[in-house]
């Protein structure tokens, strides 16, 4: 018995070491350990051996089935290991399961990284209404009806005191009627002109700024919007500041930046100047705070307007600003 | 505001180059918009004598010229009537591209040999005369010269874009006092304003200003013997060179004036005006009058008149009346240089819908000493060039005597508003460079008089902006403001549109961006019934087309057309999504009620352009607009936001695959899919479906507290119901069954499957839910679960008529 057990665990090791495919890992197991196999085989005829001896054998017989079978598993994991190694090989050139993403307007792109640069600073983010009075819009600005500045402004009209808010400059008047300074604040939001060519929509954004304290100055304010450019843009980028005209600012600044397209050297973008215009600011005009019951003797602060659109067309080169509102799949995906 | 730099230069020496002069115009204010060289394309036009002439054998209109260019001669064929031996006259040569971008060929005209054109003025763009070719022979033109040399046309022209308040600079000799403060020379003026002629009013006409409150200063002089006709070239040239049209010496003389000095001028002809009489009254209610132009135009009584003794004859600042036009035959002349007031003039301008030069520049504001000055220019000018005679004395009615501003402008304050540190010396000498008078008042204090022409300057901020402006404003230092930390409050929508906005993007959305203002079909698109309250709109008094007259109502209409458009464009599967305002008119007068709400719409491919490598791709359903409102709900934690029946189907959604939006018992939204009759009328042939809601109703709901549970300890089992239920009966309600059955044992209910056809009974669905059951305090014993299981089962097969299914 004990002659049969150290036969078949020569045999079985030397039928193991045969095993090269999946087909013989299965006879294998099938010969050895099915209900036909010698173990089987071997546990019947332990009944024929003498009764002190069956203890011992029977835990030969059993020590030798469990080292097999782990001497089985190996092969098996062995096996498959190699044998799938030599399957079909897995083409890492395509592409990834990419669940599809969607992106955000580029006006809001543009918009929320303005926001965020004045958030930075410390400013609050306020938004008005679309359709305003003509009291907010104009009047509270100190642009009294049959001012020549009403011209720069083509206004949709809703009736004799409602419109379509011009610039997102009322918010100025709003804000600072309900509340005191210090104030520092950004009203970002839609603002429509009555006007459309290859340079003008109808519709566009502004995002409105302003800042009001004791003692805030012109040089404030150039700090300031020196701050927003070199963020927005680039730490190099040149600036200037040239006197303009707001009824609600006095000084009044247009502000320029080295035109990004040609480095200032000169170009169609920038007519040949060198410059490119991006915002309007100023000191706001005493008039302004008397309309809010500010003291302009005790108050000081600066306004700045800028139009998203316009940044937007500078920073990715958008070069038709009708894009904007057809919704093109295939534009706004580039962003 | 245009000039040119040949002209600039009759007021002021200066040696800065085109460019410099453009930069330096912008820096102070005054953005130079355009420089341009004048008549560029007129570089190859030659002058060329005509030494013969031939009629032509085949055309009694045509002559064979023969003319000399230079030393060359040729033979050109010509039609003008003027073509005469001896003329010196425009020729381009074969090769010659015209203004108009025709090219100049040898060719053969009735069978005769021409090597070029002879040129109209016209035909070359100088100016509008075209009844023959150019007369040169005045000019002293040499053959063979270029005729920009010879005409004297050479000329770079600036083009300014003013703003409103700098009406100063609304005339060559006001930008000319600008450059010249930055050149550092004297003006150089026609008029000597220190010898005045004292007008005392006796004269053979009178003037009555009758509300002077619109017209401060009324100057009128008589002029007789003027021979209308044609102005001397260097004039004509003035006037061609900004795009005026020369018509006669008289008006050519009022126009060049106002260009030049900024004070619009009138010329009646005198022998018109009634009991010779000027009245300068407000229009009677409803009262007739045609201007120059040839227009009747119905006035009311806030406009201001010139009248003569019986009628109007002109609208005061606006434009002259046709009844006292000067003609070719008028030879006597009344001449007006008025200060009118300007509101006025704006309110009458509007009013008129007429907008004129001289309206312009009374709607920004004249100086009212300039109508005298004014007038002294024309009368001269008008003596040279139309041998005009002046009465002696004229008339000068001037309400109050102009006194100019005297103002008083603080150190400090100035320093203060700038951040700057200017002495009062400093400010002093940036005062006087542009004509103010400067006096010590006291220690911080400076009395500044202010030059009647800076109509702008009425405040002490005011000129504190020239202070900055005439330092420089970039030489201003730069700092960053100190101002005590608060905490920057957000707008309280804002944060939730942005978190919505991420969701959506990473749902495989596109955000949209259209017109607030739509066209009033979006209505009838949507297939609303006539009386339905979405047809009730805010429509603008004036929109730039119909398709942009009314503000939106919804935003569906909008990205239904963006659908189209990018189906169009062969985008065909589309995922978009707005957050935008929509507009509830309330009453006239009022503001509109303003709400922001959210639309999606999916239409096209689930996956879209994801590789169908590794997406089974398939069209959108219900369910996938269903899910993005369930992950953007989610994601938002609404979860008092719930899906219901619909129960007010709109007309432009299919009624069986729609459901609404609601918290508690108010509807805020609704998901569905387009109806059939509405995709027809958007041109759209594939299914859309969309989700629109109420966002500031979303805002106004509190978003769920985020709150730990401990994870539990214990194993949870997980156990599957498979059961057949009527069709009829919403799988959902299976599973809110179970869920809202108290057990204590139950963790989580979900539904896995849902299937109809083979082996399942006609008229039943078999419904699959999966039910997890965990004990906090021990892991479940097999036994105890089955038992609860049973009783979930049992529940389901009671409640819905249900028979179990074998799994
Ligand atoms: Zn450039």
């Amino acid at each position: 018995m004990q002659d049969a057990l150290l036969r078949l665990q020569q045999e079985a090791d030397t039928d193991l070491a045969a095993i090269s495919n999946a087909d013989q890992l299965e006879s294998f197991r099938v010969k050895y350990f099915g209900r036909k196999g010698p173990f089987t085989q071997l546990m019947r005829q332990l009944g024929a051996a003498p009764k002190e001896d069956r203890p011992k054998l029977g835990k030969m017989a059993n020590e030798l089935k469990l080292a097999l079978q782990g001497r089985f598993d190996e092969k098996k994991v062995d096996l498959v290991g190699s044998l799938a190694a030599a399957g079909p090989q897995l083409d890492l050139s395509l592409p990834g399961r990419q669940v599809p993403q969607g992106k955000l307007h580029p006006v809001t792109q543009i918009m929320e990284e303005i926001c965020a640069i004045f958030e930075g600073l410390g400013f609050s983010v306020a938004e008005g209404p679309d359709i305003e009075t003509d009291f907010y819009n104009f009047e509270a600005l100190n642009i009294p009806a049959h001012h020549p500045a009403r011209d720069m402004h083509d206004t949709f009209y809703v009736d004799d005191s409602t419109l379509l808010r011009t610039h997102t400059s009322p918010m100025q008047a709003r804000v600072m009627e309900t509340a005191e300074p210090p104030l520092k604040v950004i009203a970002p939001g839609k603002v429509y002109r009555c006007d459309s060519d290859i340079t003008h929509t109808p519709m566009f954004h502004q995002v409105e700024g302003f800042l009001v304290d004791k003692n805030v100055s012109f040089a404030d304010l150039k700090g300031v919007l020196r701050v927003f450019i070199a963020k927005m843009f680039d730490e190099s980028t040149a600036i200037r500041f040239r006197p303009s005209y707001f009824p609600f600012t006095e000084p009044s600044a247009e502000v320029d930046i080295a035109c990004v397209m040609c480095g200032g050297k000169g170009c169609r973008v920038c007519k040949k100047t060198g410059w490119l215009e991006i915002l309007g600011a100023g000191m706001i005009d005493p008039e302004v705070f008397k309309k809010v019951n500010y003291d302009p003797e005790v108050y000081s602060g600066f306004a700045f307007g800028l139009g998203v659109e316009r940044i937007a067309m500078l920073k990715y080169g958008i070069n038709d600003i009708r894009l904007y509102y057809e919704n093109d799949l295939r534009f706004l995906r580039q962003f | 505001m245009k000039f040119t730099i040949d002209w600039l230069r009759q007021y002021v020496d200066f040696d800065f180059t085109p460019q410099q002069l453009s930069d330096q115009l912008t820096m102070a204010g005054l953005e130079v918009d355009a420089v341009d060289e004048l008549y560029r394309d007129l570089e190859v036009i030659k002058v060329a004598e005509i030494i013969d002439t031939h009629p032509h054998p085949n055309a009694d209109k045509l002559v064979l010229c023969d003319v000399m260019v230079g030393d060359e001669e040729k033979r050109i064929v010509c039609g003008a009537p003027n073509a005469r031996k001896g003329l010196l006259t425009a020729v381009a040569l074969p090769g010659t591209v015209m203004p108009g971008g025709f090219k100049i060929k040898k060719s053969k005209i009735r069978g005769e040999v021409s090597l070029g054109m002879l040129c109209s003025a016209k035909e070359l763009g100088v100016s509008e005369e075209s009844s023959g070719i150019m007369e040169l022979n005045e000019f002293n033109a040499k053959s063979g010269q270029s005729l920009l040399e010879a005409m004297g046309l050479q000329d770079i022209l600036v083009e300014v874009d003013l703003t409103p308040n700098r009406p100063d600079c609304a005339s060559v000799i006001g930008t000319a006092r600008e450059v010249a403060a930055m050149a550092s020379t004297p003006l150089k003026l026609p008029v000597d304003e220190g010898s005045l002629p004292t007008l005392s009013g006796s004269i053979a006409f009178s003037v009555d200003v009758v509300n002077p409150e619109f017209c401060p200063r009324y100057v009128a002089r008589r002029m007789t013997g003027i021979k209308v006709g044609p102005s001397p070239w260097w004039l004509q040239k003035r006037l061609l060179s900004v795009d005026l049209r020369p018509i006669n010496n008289v008006v050519d003389a009022t126009n060049f004036i106002m260009l030049e000095y900024g004070q619009p001028l009138h010329a009646f002809d005198f022998t018109t005006l009634a009991d010779s009489k000027i009245i300068v009254r407000t229009a009677v209610d409803g009262e007739k009058f045609t201007t120059l132009d040839g227009q009747e135009r119905t006035l009311d009584a806030s406009m201001l008149m010139i009248c003569d003794g019986k009628s109007p004859v002109a609208v005061a600042g606006v434009m002259g009346g046709a009844n006292s036009e000067v003609t070719a035959d008028s030879t006597e002349l009344l001449l007006e240089s008025a200060c009118f007031d300007a509101i006025s003039v704006r309110r009458t301008s509007r009013n008129l819908k007429l907008s004129t030069d001289a309206s312009y520049r009374f709607e920004r504001g004249v100086d009212p000493q300039l109508a005298p000055v004014a007038m002294a220019r024309l009368v001269s000018l008008l003596e040279e060039i139309a041998s005009g005679t002046v009465d002696d004395d004229g008339v000068d009615a001037l309400v109050a005597p102009i006194v100019p501003l005297d103002l008083a402008l603080r150190v400090s304050r100035t320093n203060s508003l700038l951040g700057t540190t200017f002495s009062a010396d400093q400010i002093t000498d940036f005062m006087t460079a542009i004509g103010m008078e400067v006096s010590l008042a006291d220690d911080d204090t400076l009395t500044v008089t202010v030059p009647t022409f800076r109509v702008d300057i009425v405040r002490e901020v005011d000129l504190i902006e020239e202070v900055a402006r005439i330092f420089g404003y970039n030489e201003i230092s730069t700092s960053l403001p100190v101002v005590p930390m608060s905490f920057a409050e957000q707008d309280s929508g804002r944060a939730l549109r942005k978190e919505a906005t991420a969701l959506l993007t990473s749902l495989g959305c596109y955000q949209a961006i259209n017109y607030s203002f739509v066209s009033p079909e979006h209505a009838d698109q949507l297939g609303l019934p006539a009386d339905d309250e979405g047809r009730n709109t805010v429509s603008l008094l004036n929109p730039l087309t119909e398709e942009q007259s009314v503000m939106r109502r919804s935003l569906l209409p909008g990205l239904l057309e963006n659908v189209r458009r990018n189906i169009n464009f062969q985008s065909s599967s589309v995922r978009l999504f707005e957050i935008g305002k929509v507009f509830e008119p309330v009453a006239d007068n009022v503001q509109p009620n303003e709400e922001n709400h959210l639309c999606v719409v999916l239409s096209g491919l689930r996956y879209g352009t994801a590789p169908e490598l590794h997406f089974e791709q398939s069209a959108v359903d219900l369910f996938d607009i269903k899910g993005v409102g369930q992950s953007l709900l989610s994601g938002l934690r609404l979860s008092q936001i719930v899906f219901s029946d619909n129960s007010s189907v709109a007309p432009y959604v299919d009624g069986a695959e729609t459901l609404a939006l609601a918290v508690g018992d108010e509807t805020i939204g609704c998901i569905a899919k387009v109806g059939k009759e509405c995709l027809q009328k958007f041109s759209i042939k594939q299914d859309v479906y969309f989700l629109d809601i109420n966002f500031d109703r979303i805002t106004a709901l509190q978003q769920a507290s985020k709150k730990f549970v401990p994870l539990p300890k214990f194993p949870a089992v997980q156990r599957d119901i498979a059961i057949l239920v009527p069709e009829s009966c919403p799988a959902s309600d299976l599973v809110e069954a179970i869920a809202t059955k108290k057990e204590k044992l139950l963790e989580h209910v979900s539904l896995f499957d849902v299937y109809q056809g083979k082996n399942i009974k006609e008229g039943f669905k078999s419904v699959a839910i999966s039910v997890t059951y965990r004990a906090q305090d021990k892991t479940l014993a097999d036994k105890a679960v089955t038992k609860v299981h049973q009783r979930m089962i049992d529940l389901l097969l009671k409640k819905f008529d249900g028979h179990l299914r074998e799994m």
